[in-house]
């Protein structure tokens, strides 16, 4: 069978989710094979969501998330047969699935924008070289293949709810979860937002960020930045895109005082519109540009807010 | 097999250490200290920090021994970023340079050692207000008083003269005796009657401190005196011989930014309904610019390579330096051209190239001087 | 105490990149040490000089890879072990043919970059530690020893947390754990003498290459004077609603 990991936030499949159960349908129908689900919670799972889009689904309430206990979970489920593994692609998922790759001896295809079946192997496409090359790539059956969001038509129900089949998944050496930090949740998140408005340090200051702030939210979109202003200290983490950072595929992505070092570029440059601002016309950033002003920042910032909310009107 | 045009594991090391260093530490910043006209201790602390700063003092001392050819590899990358900024270490080692040749086994003690143990440089001071060229004809003038000698004179744009721990000051006994009255003395900072004056205005190399440097009755302990009496000017003469090489290694650096920026500019600038790189005119620059690079390049090497075999180098650095800062203003020039009226702007790197590398056509040695040397060395046939 | 940091050479990231034969030519491209790997070597060298032992430097690679372990000692790893391989190897296999390797160090403690700079990939220290069997802690933002186990701070998909995981275990690192130092003059030096084990490596390649191209999209490159910011704040805005239809 094919076995799809369903990633959810405890209340609702994901979009990834119904994605990656594209992508499986797809393998399973070409293999004359059912398509499994696993649904694994900390507390709670959308049991009954679940069970519309798999023929079989497997449960577990695990508690805390790690990666030895989802990658057992995972395992213990596709002793039932799995000839491929499918999970939406994250941070975690794509380290717990490298572990399940390993222990199955499977050709891992990685965060892919497409996948199909050609005999009993399964060929991809995916990204490589920080985001700059398209790779083609195949591997032989078993396969575990995580899915890129925003790539694939999402899974229509079934008729019928599948069988939930409670798993035992066996104890696992792992590390002992001490303390969640969660992370400040200001409006839209950045991997799923339409319009990105991100500031670099061309901005000058923490405080020049509230016009980014202001335009963002005008756009209905989340604010991002650089490396360079998380080193500095101006904006938390979670808000950097690059390479060491989130990468994003917004419709529109408006880069304000960022030079377009290669690193951040990796983390932007599939969004569909790039805009750019930036007092500096050699600035790297040009060359990937769709629209951009060269000039001062802190003069544009306010007269674009001026603009947006003039046309709003 | 005796010629081996490449590099060893550790110089291709050190170069990748250079160009990272100059690429994340000197360029993001090398604009901002050239408008401001200011020294950028930050820089000097982090190259101390890796290790490449007065790096050419022996490993007996504290340093790092780095040769000449080491030297160059270095100078190449970090001019490339900055020649202002490059110029800060580099006269550091023309201050250290007269203490290696002539000190003794104290004096180096005492005078390089400090220079490793914490972010610190050096300078040399022979040019006066009235004689640059004409180096025998200094004025500032030394009298033996005791266990001193008193200096009294100016010395004129002496880089790193107000940053220094201490300045090798060449200075007269007997102006009479023109070059065989000089003696080199070294000048502690902080020494009472010895002010270093900074010189604005400078067309380029801004970042770089140039100084006026003022001797009132400064004494001088004669314990700081390098060589003898009257072995002055030739401890003068063998420094710039050496040291015109890394100035070379420099100039090579800023040809090479010249051309890069102008080979960027010119694949993307369209006229005509295409990239202007792909025009003739264009392309002869670009041309000419590499010719220009890849030989003065090899041949700084060349004159290195004899500089580190103990081998006669007076001409061959003489070659060096007066070809390759000639090179590259003219490849620095022809980028400026290449952008057109953008690179005729302050936003625009190409124009700042013009500005530092015409120096390098200027001191240690104008190239006229160094002509003198190259004609010397051919009638002495 | 042992601290291995797992590293590879990749192309740096400003390089041009070429295409021969469907496949991309590194032949002229600048290669370094993953940035990403930079920080699993810079934590292997702050734990030793915190906690005393021995810090090693295990790469993957062809010949060439050999600069990038040059680099990790110039850092100062004490010594390194080369698992020599030329060719194209996915994440999996290389963890393969580096597990029999770790297992022989013995190590307290393993650590490697989060994610490659070639590949893209961030199945590496996954796969290493389901080989070596021991936790992971992915995408680590702070370590700190305490005898036998160690208390480290790391990402989640949302927010961070902190763990506590018995020794050994492997770490996956990134930006914000450490700012990792330059390979100095002095340590350039010191790392000539330095050992470097060779190691011919068996690799059972699981996923094929079949062709790579570079694709960059072709940007509009509208740009327009911001001399009059309001004028051209208007224009952009203009251009975004009626042209790109995107606000």
């Amino acid at each position: 069978m094919v076995l799809v990991v369903l990633d959810h936030d405890g209340n609702k499949l994901r979009k990834g989710s119904l994605e990656a159960l594209t992508r499986a349908w797809r393998l399973a129908e070409g293999l004359g094979e059912k398509v499994a689900g696993v649904l694994l919670a900390e507390e709670g799972a959308p049991l009954e969501e679940a069970r519309k889009y798999v023929d079989i689904l497997y449960t577990a309430t695990l508690g805390p998330y790690t990666a030895e206990k989802w990658a057992a979970a995972v395992l213990e489920a596709a002793k039932m047969g799995a000839k491929a593994v499918v999970a939406p692609s994250s941070r975690q998922s794509r380290t717990y699935l490298g572990r399940v790759a390993y222990a199955l001896k499977a050709g891992l295809l990685e965060d892919t924008l497409d996948s199909s079946l050609e005999g009993s192997e399964v060929h991809a496409t995916r990204y490589a070289y920080l985001n700059r090359v398209t790779q083609r790539v195949k591997a032989a059956l078993p396969v575990v293949l995580t899915v890129k969001t925003n790539t694939t038509p999402l899974a229509e129900p079934l008729e019928a709810s599948a069988e939930v089949v409670p798993l035992a998944v066996p104890e696992v050496p792992t590390v002992e979860v001490l303390d969640r930090v969660a992370e400040e949740k200001k409006g839209v998140s950045l991997t799923e937002a339409n319009v990105v408005v991100t500031g670099g340090r061309g901005m000058g200051s923490a405080e020049a960020f509230k016009g980014a702030e202001e335009l963002a939210a005008l756009l209905g979109g989340a604010v991002g930045a650089t490396r360079a202003v998380v080193d500095a200290g101006w904006r938390p983490y979670g808000e950097q895109v690059g390479q060491t950072g989130k990468t994003v595929q917004p419709a529109l992505y408006i880069a304000l005082g960022v030079s377009g070092a290669v690193q951040h570029l990796a983390g932007m440059n599939k969004s569909k519109y790039i805009v750019a601002v930036n007092k500096d016309p050699e600035a790297p950033i040009y060359k990937h540009t769709d629209y951009g002003i060269v000039g001062d920042v802190h003069q544009v910032l306010p007269a674009l807010i001026q603009a947006v909310k003039k046309l709003k009107d | 097999m005796p010629i081996d045009f490449s590099l060893t594991e550790e110089q291709k090391q050190l170069q990748a250490l250079a160009r990272r260093f100059a690429r994340e530490v000197i360029m993001p910043v090398a604009r901002e200290y050239d408008e401001k006209e200011e020294v950028p201790w930050p820089i000097i602390e982090r190259l101390h920090e890796v290790g490449l700063l007065n790096a050419i003092i022996p490993e007996e001392y504290g340093g790092m021994g780095l040769k000449m050819l080491d030297e160059v590899i270095v100078g190449e990358e970090l001019a490339y970023a900055c020649m202002g900024i490059y110029t800060i270490p580099m006269a550091s080692d023309l201050g250290i340079t007269p203490v290696l040749l002539a000190g003794n086994h104290e004096q180096k003690e005492r005078f390089l050692r400090p220079l490793t143990e914490k972010p610190a440089l050096a300078a040399f001071a022979l040019s006066e207000p009235g004689n640059g060229s004409d180096a025998a004809a200094l004025k500032t003038r030394a009298v033996r008083q005791g266990d001193y000698y008193v200096l009294n004179g100016t010395k004129m744009w002496i880089s790193n003269g107000g940053e220094a721990e201490w300045v090798v000051v060449f200075a007269t006994l007997n102006p009479e005796l023109r070059h065989k009255g000089v003696v080199a003395l070294v000048v502690e900072k902080g020494t009472p009657g010895f002010q270093a004056v900074k010189i604005h205005g400078k067309l380029g190399q801004r970042a770089s401190g140039t100084y006026e440097l003022v001797f009132e009755d400064v004494k001088v302990p004669v314990e700081n005196r390098l060589g003898e009496e009257g072995e002055g000017f030739k401890i003068a003469m063998q420094t710039l011989n050496k040291t015109r090489i890394p100035v070379a290694a420099g100039s090579v650096g800023v040809a090479r930014r010249a051309l890069d920026e102008a080979r960027k500019y010119a694949k993307e600038r369209e006229a005509f309904g295409r990239p202007i790189a792909e025009f003739q005119a264009i392309q002869f620059k670009l041309a000419d610019m590499l010719m220009g690079i890849e030989t003065a390049r090899m041949y700084t090497y060349y004159a290195a390579w004899l500089a580190d075999q103990g081998l006669p180098h007076a001409h061959a650095s003489a070659i060096a330096k007066a070809y390759a800062s000639e090179m590259a203003f003219e490849a620095a020039n022809q980028a400026i051209q290449i952008h057109g009226g953008y690179g005729y702007v302050r936003e625009f790197p190409v124009e700042k190239l013009l500005r530092d590398v015409k120096l390098n056509q200027i001191y240690e040695g104008t190239n006229e001087i160094q002509r003198l040397i190259i004609a010397r060395h051919v009638l002495a046939e | 105490m042992k601290f291995v940091a797992v590293i590879r050479q990749v192309p740096d990231g400003e390089s041009r990149l070429r295409i021969q034969g469907g496949k991309v030519d590194l032949s002229g491209a600048t290669l370094i040490l993953d940035q990403m790997d930079e920080y699993a070597v810079e934590e292997a060298l702050r734990l030793k000089e915190k906690h005393g032992g021995e810090a090693v430097v295990v790469g993957f690679g062809p010949e060439r890879a050999e600069e990038a372990i040059r680099t990790a000692l110039a850092m100062g790893m004490d010594r390194g072990v080369h698992v020599v391989f030329e060719g194209f190897a996915d994440p999996v296999a290389v963890a393969e043919a580096l597990v029999p390797v770790l297992k022989e160090e013995a190590p307290t403690l393993v650590l490697t970059g989060g994610q490659q700079a070639d590949w893209d990939s961030q199945a590496l220290g996954a796969a290493l530690a389901e080989g070596l069997g021991v936790p992971v802690v992915a995408w680590t933002t702070a370590i700190e020893l305490e005898g036998d186990t160690a208390k480290a701070k790391h990402d989640l998909d949302e927010g961070a947390e902190w763990v506590r995981v018995r020794l050994p275990a492997l770490f996956t690192t990134q930006q914000g754990l450490n700012e990792p130092r330059y390979p100095t003059l002095p340590g350039i030096m010191k790392a000539k003498k330095k050992e470097i084990r060779k190691v011919q490596a068996e690799v059972r390649a699981s996923v094929e290459l079949l062709s790579e191209e570079i694709q960059e999209k072709q940007r509009l490159g509208r740009i327009l004077d911001g001399k009059d910011p309001v004028a051209a704040a208007e224009e952009l805005v203009r251009l975004l609603h009626e042209e790109a239809k995107v606000i």
